[in-house]
């Protein structure tokens, strides 16, 4: 069969890839994208963000119902019906992926479904269920994701000790689980499973769960996970898992000593790894790092000048948001525009209640030495919080003393995911505590917590009182 | 003593302890906050209300804590310690800066450098996103420019301007090199005289020493080195140097000196990129050396001298002093230098104030060796004194800095053995 001859090749239909190929099309490229599963949309559709939202919302009706008791509208307990949950999170999927298949139709972008491996710098071989074909490509751009990573002591290849991909799956309600790693996909798998009545337990090996994010933002998901786990455990190391009939044998080493319990089902969320392996990356000139991960410019360029990478597979943060706009930036520089990647990029934890912060966080500015100012509003002063029975929330402001410009925003409590853009906005366009402290946000919202925090920053927010005035 | 928790207000008296600012062992002042605490009402930090030492920390991270409870113990400072705590004292950086905060100027833009803030690695400078694309499409280095809005912040019609300021300075710099005006003189009035027109060397050489002079301000390093050792080896290698096609003069062995020192003293060796206000320090050594020539002054440039030996360097001068001479040498050869040595002992003279070869910050001017009298040990003693002046560029190398150089120059030179002038 005659090679395919492409102006530009996707590799992965995720969140990075399916952005890319759908903006170069628009930019008027003849586009093939290839992906390996029949259904597009990558981890973040099928096997991450999306069914892991659909579940938390489901499921965090039940906690929902239950408080409501306490204001007098009390309901019976739940009945949970696990197939029929599933195959509502499924249908949600479905309809996204068939969304995006249909949005690369109207562009006539072309769908291959197979794997893709380079032959070399210009040609790649895609395996399809009709056979080999070789595409020769003018350039490549490499979206092809992360996937879980399970170390081996840990993986037992037994489907009770499940990856984040299997437990979005909810096969079953387990009696009892174990999470293995306090990171953000372990905490909202954790508070999954704790809605629909599992037994969870979380064991982290660090000194806190939701590393890297400031305490004070962890602190009300602490609180939660304590109250809804049944235990959570710091400093605490998984030494063995081993079958024990239908249940797994698990040891720990913690700060109590080693101990040995069964489980019904053991999730490992210790980490992800770059899918930069078996493509034949070896037959052209990209450059990986030490992890695996792709090495790449601030175009997103690799080291082969007709490769592009963008994603979890280039490392850094892991998230759709940035794959996407890593896409865009890959997209312009190949059509010869000066776009680099130096976007702020927020980020979104979806626990009870939600952490969500942008730009520079209190904890990295103390680690680069940088001299920056914290504001800060409880949400306990909130009158929105209050009135929503969610006052266990923050809004902080990580501030350059000299400009007041703002550099960083972090927010835990409920719905902070929603909230974090206005802070990306603001950093972004170099807004400074005194444009926010000015701009009027409606009563009573939770948006206003933003506004007042800024207002902590000069000493005179409504709804506070701070110790500390800003000399003016 | 203990510093506690004081009431926080009205209605709230216990809180959560959120960060906590000093550990043991810390030097606090007073009012410096010591810990935060979060309650209903407020997230504030608690500030000590004496001066000392940290001899324990009673509260951790996450504590529920009341009004009265032990935060820290204190071991009292005396009266001075607290004031002497680093930090206290500096000077609050806030003036220049504030600058940016100005509104928009009536009338043309002002020239010249106006205060940016500080840039932060890894942060792009305050401007909207659509204004850092436009920037980039246009080749702006949006660091350049100082924004008016809230914060430094860069709007697009302060980009407008900077490329006004931009295209301004492009369109007048050649008006500014008009000639001077003609010579209101008339020599001619007292006596004969002969007009030449002056050489492409003498006008560069005009040019370069003007502009130096005007934009550099100099400071003169004045010294003298006791040579009477060298000159002996000097009477001893120099027939042997001869034999080999070199020529054993004092030069290379100043030149030497300089190489074992200047490493040591990195702002001798950096230069001052005037627009972007940063010190480039060269990790090379390369010195050129003045050779007075026919046409006018010409500086070739040494490389590595660091690598070199006294004999290497000599058979280096030689070659190049030649070539100089003979007009033979390219633009290469006279490019890359981080430092110049200018010897005019070989004519005479005694100290002098050479001017600095422009971007290098210092020079080296040497003149004649002279037996003088000098006290050793309580006793009179003829010795070789050879008179060195250190030049240096007061913008980058402050007075400290240069004399430590020209002292420690000094030392090398008078300790240089046997064995470094003799030849392998």
């Amino acid at each position: 069969m005659e090679p395919i001859k492409a102006e530009l090749v996707v590799l992965g239909a995720g969140p990075g890839g399916y952005a890319a190929a759908f903006y170069a099309a628009d930019l008027g490229k003849k586009v093939i994208l290839v992906e390996k599963e029949s259904r597009l949309g990558g981890v973040c559709l099928n096997h991450g963000c999306i069914p892991s939202k659909a579940l938390l919302y489901a499921t965090g009706l039940i906690g929902e119902a239950r408080e409501s008791a306490e204001r007098g509208i009390a309901f019976s307990d739940p009945e949970i019906d696990v197939a029929k949950l599933r195959s509502w999170k499924d249908s949600v999927i479905h309809k996204l992926a068939t969304g995006v298949g249909a949005l690369a139709d109207r562009r006539g972008v072309e769908v291959l479904t197979g794997r893709g491996h380079f032959e070399g710098s210009g040609v790649l071989r895609v395996e399809t269920e009709g056979g080999q074909r070789f595409i020769e490509f003018e350039n490549v751009i490499v979206a092809l994701g992360s996937r879980p990573s399970i170390p081996k002591a840990l993986d037992l290849g037994n489907r009770r000790v499940m990856t984040s991909n299997e437990a979005l799956e909810v096969e079953m309600i387990p009696e009892s689980l174990l999470v293995v790693g306090g990171g953000y996909i372990g905490m909202e798998m954790g508070t999954v499973y704790a809605a629909l009545g599992s037994r969870v337990v979380l064991v982290e090996a660090l000194d806190s769960i939701l590393q890297g994010i400031d305490s004070d933002l962890v602190r009300p998901v602490l609180r939660y996970a304590k109250e809804h786990f049944d235990e959570l455990r710091i400093r605490t190391e998984v030494r063995k898992l081993a079958t024990k009939g239908k249940q797994i044998e698990v040891t720990t080493d913690g700060t109590d000593g080693k101990t040995t319990e069964l489980y019904d089902r053991v999730l490992v969320s210790v980490g992800r790894r770059p899918n930069s392996d078996d493509l034949g990356l070896g037959n052209t000139k990209v450059e990986l790092d030490e992890r695996g991960f792709i090495r790449v410019d601030g175009q997103q360029r690799t080291a082969d000048s007709n490769i592009f990478a963008i994603g979890d597979v280039t490392g850094g943060v892991l998230l759709a948001h940035k794959a996407s706009k890593e896409a865009r930036v890959a997209v312009e520089a190949l059509v010869g525009e000066s776009s680099i990647f130096e976007a702020v990029i927020p980020a979104v934890v979806f626990t009870h209640p939600e952490v969500a912060w942008c730009g520079l966080t209190e904890t990295e500015a103390l680690d680069r030495g940088i001299a920056v100012e914290v504001a800060k509003f409880p949400w306990a002063a909130s009158g929105r919080a209050i009135s929503v029975d969610k006052p266990d929330g923050l809004t902080k402001l990580v501030i350059e003393p000299e400009t007041e410009r703002i550099l960083g925003m972090g927010i835990v409590g409920v719905g902070a995911g929603e909230l974090i853009s206005e802070g990306v906005a603001l950093i972004e366009m170099g807004g400074t505590a005194r444009d926010l402290a000015e701009t009027v946000h409606p009563h009573p919202t939770l948006s206003e917590t933003l506004m007042e925090a800024a207002e902590m920053f000069y000493g005179h927010a409504t709804h506070a009182t701070s110790r500390q005035k800003r000399k003016q | 003593m203990d510093i506690r928790l004081p009431h926080l207000g009205e209605d709230s008296d216990s809180g959560t302890v959120g960060a906590i600012f000093v550990k043991q062992g810390d030097v606090v002042e007073v009012d410096q906050a010591l810990i935060e605490i979060e309650s209903d009402k407020a997230v504030a930090s608690v500030p000590s209300t004496a001066a000392g030492t940290v001899t324990a920390v009673h509260v951790k991270e996450g504590d529920e804590i009341r009004a009265g409870t032990r935060i820290v113990s204190l071991e009292p400072a005396s009266g001075q310690a607290a004031s002497s705590v680093p930090g206290a004292a500096a000077p609050p950086p806030e003036e220049p800066l504030r600058q940016v905060t100005i509104p928009p100027r009536p009338g043309p833009p002002p020239k010249g450098p106006v205060a940016r803030p500080t840039p932060i690695e890894g942060i792009p400078p305050a401007a909207s996103p659509s204004i850092r694309r436009m920037a980039r499409a246009l080749g702006i280095d949006l660091a350049r420019l100082a924004g008016t809005g809230h914060g430094g912040r860069i709007v697009l019609g302060d980009v407008r301007e900077y490329i006004q300021q931009l295209q301004q300075a492009g369109t007048a710099a050649p008006e500014q090199e008009a000639r001077p005006s003609k010579l209101a003189v008339d020599f001619s009035k007292w006596g004969p005289v002969e007009k030449t027109p002056a050489s492409k060397v003498r006008r560069i050489i005009a040019e370069r020493m003007s502009e130096s002079w005007a934009t550099v301000p100099h400071v003169f390093q004045f010294g003298d080195a006791d040579i009477t050792e060298l000159m002996e080896h000097r009477r001893k290698y120099a027939p042997i140097y001869k034999e080999r096609g070199a020529r054993l003069t004092l030069t290379p062995m100043v030149l030497r000196a300089i190489a074992l020192t200047l490493p040591a003293h990195p702002k001798l060796n950096s230069s001052l990129d005037e627009a972007s206000a940063e010190i480039v320090a060269k990790k090379y050594f390369h010195v050129g050396i003045a050779v007075d020539t026919e046409a006018g002054l010409v500086v070739p440039v040494l490389r590595d001298v660091e690598q070199k030996s006294v004999f290497e360097l000599a058979e280096e001068i030689e070659n190049i002093a030649e070539r100089a001479r003979e007009r033979k040498l390219s633009r290469e050869d006279m490019q890359g230098g981080t430092f110049t040595l200018s010897n005019q002992g070989g004519i005479g003279g005694g100290h002098f104030t050479p001017i600095i070869n422009k971007p290098e910050v210092a020079i080296l001017g040497m003149g004649r060796g002279r037996k003088q009298p000098r006290l050793v040990e309580g006793a009179l003693e003829d010795r070789v004194l050879l008179p060195l002046v250190l030049s240096h560029d007061h913008r980058v190398v402050d007075g400290a800095d240069g004399v430590r150089f020209l002292v420690n120059l000094i030392a090398t030179l008078e300790g240089l053995s046997e064995a470094d002038i003799k030849p392998d």
